[in-house]
C-alpha cells in the first residue's frame, strides 16, 4: 500500500514537472492555478495549448506500453518481454508506413487501424518464431527473433521510404518517438483503445499468476491457459497500437517498469499491473522532461531518452543472471 | 625406399580432406573441398561482374565490356567504366570485408548470431557517422574514420558490458541486442536534428548503399583491405588454435585472451571499415561466414570462402536493387535485409542459437 501511494505520489510530481519545465519555465505553483482555475495570459496559452496536450499523451502512453510489457512478460513467461524489443512496435510503424505511401491515410486516428494489424501481425510472427525449435521461446531465442522481425521490417521501411521521398518527411519524426507537438484531439481519439486494452489485460491478471507456475499448473488451477494467452496478447497488442501510434516506437518503457513493479508489490499480477500503470507515465514524462532540458533549446525526443536510460537497465538485468541466457 | 612404410608416413599423416603442396622446402595444406569451392565462389563472382557491368539502364554487350576492362577503346566507356565499374568494386571490397569481419566475430564469440550488425558494431558505426554528418563535422572523406571509430567503440561497450567472470555467449548477444536498439535510436535522433537534405543522405547511408559511389570510397578501401591482408594471414592460422575448449588451448601454450582479443579487433575494424564506406549493409556478414562453412564443411569458418561469398551476396544483391525500381535505385541493404532475415529465422528456427557456430 505505501508503496502505491509512493508511486502515486511519484506520478503527480512528473505530471507537475511536465507542465512546468521548457523552454518557458512555468513556476509550479502557477501551473496548478492555471490548472485548476484557468486564467488568461501567455502561461496559460503554453499550458493549455502544449504542455497539457504534452503531458496527457505523455500519461497515456506511458500506461498502455507499462501495461503492454506486464503482459506481454506474463505471457511469455520471460523477462525481456517489450514490445520495442520483440519488434512489435516496429510492426506498428510498418503498418503506418504502409498506411501513409499506400493508402494515403495522413491523420493519426486514421493511423491507428493499420498500427493495430501490423503489431498484431509481427507480435504472432515473432512469437511462432522463437517458440518453434528447440527449447521453445527462452530469451534469447525471443530477442533474436525480435532481432530478426526488427531488420526485416525495417528493410520493407527503407525502401519504401528511398522510392518515396514525401513519406520519409511525415515519418521520421514520428519514428523517432516522442510525445512533443502533440494535441489534445489525438488524447481525445486515443483512449477509447486504451481503456479495451488494459480492461482486456487487467482482465486476465489472475491468469497470468496461474501462468507463472507453469502451463501445466496453471491447467491443474483451472485456467485455460489459451484463452488467458489469447485475450492477454490481444491486449498487449492494441495497447502497443496505441503507444506507438500516439508517440512512436519508444523502446524500454515495457521493459523497465514491470520490473520495477515486480520488485516494488511482489509477483501478484493484480498489484504489477496497477503498480505498473502509475510508474509507466512517471518513467515517459521524466524521460521526456529530461529531453527537455538537457540540450535547450532543442529536445530530445522521449523515445531517446527511455532507450539511453533503458539499456543501463537491460545490462545490469542481463549481468544479474535474472535472464536465464 | 620409396615403397616402404617409414617413407610413406608423412603422407599419410596428413589430415582427411587436405591435400599437400610442396614447393621446394616450403610446405602447406590445403583443404581440397574449400579450395574447389573458393574457386567455384570466384567463377561465379566473375560471371556476376560481367552481368553487373553490362545490365542498367543501357544494355553493354558482354564483348564490349571486356574491351573496357582491358582498356581498349570503346563507346561503352563512360557507362561502363565510369558509372558502373566503380560502383562493382566497391561492392566488392564492402561484401568481402564484410565477410571476412563477420567469419572474425563469429569464431570468436563462438555464435553464428554474433554477427556485427546484431551486437551492435554496424549501428555504433552508423550512429557516431550520421553524428557527424549531421552537425557537418566531417566532409565525406573523413566519413569512414567515424564510422571505425563508432563501430570498434560499440564493440568494446557490449564487450565490456557483457564480461562477468568470463563471457558467455547468450549474455554477450542480449546485451548486444540492446546496445543496437539504444543506438539505434541516437541514429533516428541525429536524422530528425539535421535539416531534410541530410535526413535523405543519411536516410540512404543507413540502409547501406552503393548508389552514387565509387573510386572515392573504394580506393581507400582497397587499400586499407590490403595492408591489413597480413593480419589475416595470421587470423587465419590464430583462428585453428581458439577452436580447441579454453583448458586445452592453454594446456597447447596457445595465448588464448590475446589471441581473442586480436582476432575480434580485427573483425570488427573490417566490418567498421565496410560500414565506413558503404553504410551498413545488414546481414552480411551474417550470411556469408555460414553459408561458407557449410560449402566447404571445415570445422572453422574460412576466411577466403567468406571474403568471396560476401563479394558475390552483395553484387547478387545491387543488381536488382540498381534494375527493380529503376530509375529510382534502392539501397543495396534493403535486399540484403530482406533475404538475410528470413535466413536468421531459419537459424531460429532449426534451433542453432545459443550453441557454438
Amino acid at each position: 500500500m505505501g508503496w502505491t501511494t509512493a508511486a502515486a505520489v511519484a506520478l503527480l510530481c512528473a505530471v507537475l514537472l511536465s507542465l512546468a519545465v521548457g523552454a518557458r519555465h512555468i513556476a509550479p505553483g502557477e501551473a496548478v492555478h492555471v490548472l485548476l482555475h484557468g486564467g488568461e495570459g501567455e502561461a496559460a496559452d503554453i499550458m493549455w495549448s502544449l504542455r497539457v496536450p504534452r503531458t496527457v499523451v505523455g500519461v497515456m502512453v506511458g500506461v498502455a506500453l507499462a501495461l503492454a510489457g506486464t503482459a506481454i512478460q506474463g505471457i511469455t513467461r520471460n523477462p525481456i518481454g517489450d514490445p520495442g524489443v520483440l519488434g512489435i512496435s516496429q510492426g506498428a510503424a510498418v503498418g503506418v508506413v504502409l498506411a501513409i505511401s499506400l493508402a494515403g491515410v495522413h491523420s493519426l486516428s486514421g493511423y491507428v487501424w493499420f498500427a493495430f494489424v501490423g503489431a498484431a501481425a509481427a507480435s504472432v510472427a515473432v512469437y511462432a518464431v522463437a517458440s518453434s525449435g528447440r527449447g521453445g521461446a527462452t530469451p534469447v531465442k525471443l530477442a533474436l527473433a525480435g532481432a530478426a522481425i526488427n531488420a526485416l521490417l525495417i528493410s520493407v521501411i527503407q525502401g519504401m521510404l528511398t522510392t518515396d521521398a514525401a513519406t520519409l518527411d511525415e515519418f521520421r519524426f514520428w519514428q523517432v518517438g516522442s510525445i512533443a507537438g502533440r494535441d489534445a484531439a489525438l488524447a481525445g481519439r486515443i483512449w477509447p483503445f486504451l481503456l479495451v486494452g488494459t480492461a482486456l489485460v487487467l482482465s486476465v491478471a489472475r491468469g497470468l499468476d496461474a501462468l507463472a507456475l507453469g502451463d501445466d499448473v496453471a491447467k491443474g488451477l483451472g485456467q485455460k491457459v489459451a484463452t488467458v494467452r489469447v485475450v492477454g496478447g490481444i491486449g498487449a497488442t492494441v495497447l502497443t497500437g496505441v503507444g506507438v501510434c500516439a508517440a512512436g516506437p519508444i523502446a524500454f518503457v515495457g521493459l523497465a517498469v514491470p520490473h520495477i513493479a515486480r520488485a516494488l508489490v511482489g509477483a501478484d499480477h493484480r498489484w504489477i499491473m496497477p503498480m505498473a500503470a502509475l510508474l509507466g507515465p512517471v518513467m515517459l514524462l521524466v524521460s521526456d522532461v529530461l529531453g527537455r532540458i538537457v540540450f535547450p533549446p532543442g529536445e530530445i525526443p522521449a523515445g531517446v531518452m527511455t532507450a539511453l536510460t533503458g539499456v543501463p537497465f537491460l545490462i545490469a538485468m542481463v549481468r544479474r543472471k535474472a535472464v536465464s541466457a | 625406399m620409396t615403397t616402404s612404410l617409414i617413407g610413406r608416413r608423412p603422407g599419410d599423416a596428413r589430415p582427411a580432406g587436405y591435400a599437400l603442396v610442396r614447393r621446394g622446402r616450403a610446405s602447406f595444406l590445403v583443404h581440397r573441398r574449400a579450395a574447389v569451392a573458393a574457386g567455384a565462389i570466384a567463377v561465379l563472382t566473375a560471371a556476376l561482374c560481367v552481368a553487373y557491368l553490362c545490365l542498367g539502364e543501357r544494355y553493354v554487350a558482354p564483348t564490349e565490356v571486356l574491351n573496357v576492362l582491358f582498356g581498349q577503346d570503346s563507346g561503352a566507356d563512360f557507362v561502363v567504366g565510369e558509372l558502373r565499374l566503380p560502383r562493382l568494386a566497391l561492392g566488392l571490397l564492402v561484401g568481402a570485408a564484410f565477410g571476412v569481419g563477420g567469419a572474425l566475430i563469429q569464431t570468436v564469440a563462438r555464435n553464428p548470431l554474433a554477427s556485427p550488425d546484431i551486437i551492435g558494431v554496424s549501428q555504433g558505426a552508423s550512429a557516431l557517422t550520421i553524428g557527424a554528418l549531421t552537425f557537418g563535422v566531417g566532409s565525406f572523406g573523413v566519413l569512414p574514420y567515424f564510422s571505425v571509430a563508432g563501430g570498434v567503440l560499440a564493440a568494446l561497450a557490449v564487450y565490456l558490458f557483457a564480461w562477468r567472470r568470463g563471457m558467455h555467449a547468450g549474455r554477450f548477444v542480449l546485451i548486444g541486442i540492446g546496445v543496437a536498439i539504444a543506438l539505434r535510436s541516437v541514429v533516428h535522433l541525429f536524422i530528425t536534428k539535421g535539416d531534410y537534405l541530410v535526413a535523405h543522405q543519411a536516410q540512404v547511408w543507413i540502409t547501406g548503399s552503393l548508389n552514387g559511389r565509387g573510386w572515392d570510397e573504394a580506393a581507400p578501401l582497397g587499400w586499407t583491405l590490403l595492408a591489413l591482408a597480413p593480419c589475416v594471414v595470421w587470423a587465419a592460422r590464430a583462428q585453428r588454435n581458439t577452436a580447441f575448449d579454453d583448458g586445452t588451448a592453454t594446456a597447447l601454450g596457445v595465448p588464448l585472451h590475446r589471441t581473442r582479443f586480436g582476432l575480434a579487433l580485427l573483425g570488427v575494424l573490417f566490418a567498421s571499415l565496410a560500414t565506413g564506406a558503404a553504410g551498413p549493409v545488414d546481414f552480411v556478414a551474417l550470411l556469408a561466414p555460414q553459408i561458407a562453412r557449410r560449402l566447404t564443411r571445415t570445422a572453422q569458418i574460412p576466411l577466403l570462402c567468406s571474403a568471396l561469398l560476401g563479394a558475390l551476396i552483395v553484387v547478387a544483391a545491387d543488381l536488382p536493387a540498381r534494375l527493380l525500381f529503376a530509375p529510382v535505385e534502392l539501397p543495396v541493404g534493403v535486399l540484403t535485409a530482406a533475404v538475410g532475415a528470413p535466413y536468421l529465422i531459419w537459424l531460429i528456427v532449426r534451433g542453432r542459437t545459443g550453441g557454438r557456430a
